[in-house]
């Protein structure tokens, strides 16, 4: 999200609330943000309140920071949290974690098969755009405490240092949760490209 | 490789809840060298794990809208009129 110097220059100018920092913060972290936002929500007005909520309560808070290489992790904490106050749908933390029993293929399930490289796609927008929405609902259909962890680490290439540090989370399990999404969105994206190998009904 | 494992043991079962790890680089050379023994062993598992690498790789490239400018100018002039407001 910009450099160290960077970082510790500018949190300077927010600790002084010198004119044109707040334009600057914006300017900084801003699109990356709004981005994180869409990638959870899936939708723009949600991502535009997700953006809003996260620059004024960091920028207000931002000023009891002490450490500017804890900027980048803080930063997603904030905008974490508004993303999961934005789609409070049931509680983040799951009552109990997925088992990975009814993730693995059951015997005689075909696997392995159906999700197409993403790197030999058809130069087709129709293909491209009909494969986006695909991969788009798998992660949107992923519980909220999963869907984070495979925002931050497989979408916004954090670490799982960095992951675990924005969520409150342990390492392990930080892990644990991106290898289920991980599988749930492998699972979704089979069941979705199968369809297409079926023979259609003509009408 | 030598068509003597059948897919679905214990062995299977232990591998699958490592494959985030291994792909991502993050076990120690004796467990992943124990994943790879078995890889070279196991059809179904390489499968599965090349599906799952697909699935990561779509995850990875997933676009979305960039910020639009305007939304951008009245975050700042809002925050601006409240600031020199207060």
């Amino acid at each position: 999200m910009g450099s160290a110097s960077d970082d510790t220059s500018l949190l300077a100018r927010i600790k002084a609330d010198a004119p044109g920092a707040f334009d600057e913060f914006v300017e900084r972290f801003g699109g990356r943000i709004y981005a994180f936002g869409m990638k959870f929500c899936g939708e723009r007005e949600d991502a535009k309140d997700v953006l809003q909520d996260t620059l004024i309560q960091a920028y207000k808070s931002l000023r009891g920071l002490d450490r500017p290489e804890a900027l980048t992790s803080w930063l997603y904490r904030v905008a974490a949290n508004a993303c999961l106050m934005k789609r409070r749908k049931g509680k983040f933390e799951p009552e109990r974690e997925l088992s990975l029993e009814d993730l693995m293929p059951k015997p005689g399930e075909r696997v392995g098969t159906e999700i197409p490289d993403p790197s030999a796609l058809p130069h087709d927008d129709a293909v491209r755009a009909e494969t986006a929405a695909r991969v788009r609902k798998a992660i949107g259909d992923l519980p909220p405490a999963y869907r984070i962890v495979l925002v931050m680490r497989d979408m916004e290439q954090l670490t799982t240092q960095e992951v675990a540090d924005a969520l409150g989370l342990e390492i392990p399990a930080v892990k644990m949760r991106l290898h289920r999404a991980r599988l749930m969105v492998r699972k979704s994206l089979e069941a979705e490209f199968a369809t297409d190998a079926r023979p259609k009904d003509r009408s | 490789m030598s068509g003597r494992h059948v897919h679905g043991g214990p062995e299977c079962k232990a591998l699958f809840a490592k494959l985030s790890e291994y792909m991502d680089g993050e076990l120690d050379p004796t467990a992943c060298a124990s994943v790879d023994d078995h890889m070279a062993d196991c059809e179904r598992c390489r499968e599965f794990l090349e599906s799952l690498r697909r699935a990561v790789a779509h995850v990875n490239t997933t676009d979305v809208p960039g910020l639009p400018e305007n939304l951008k100018r009245d975050i700042v002039s809002a925050y601006e009129r409240a600031r020199s407001s207060s």
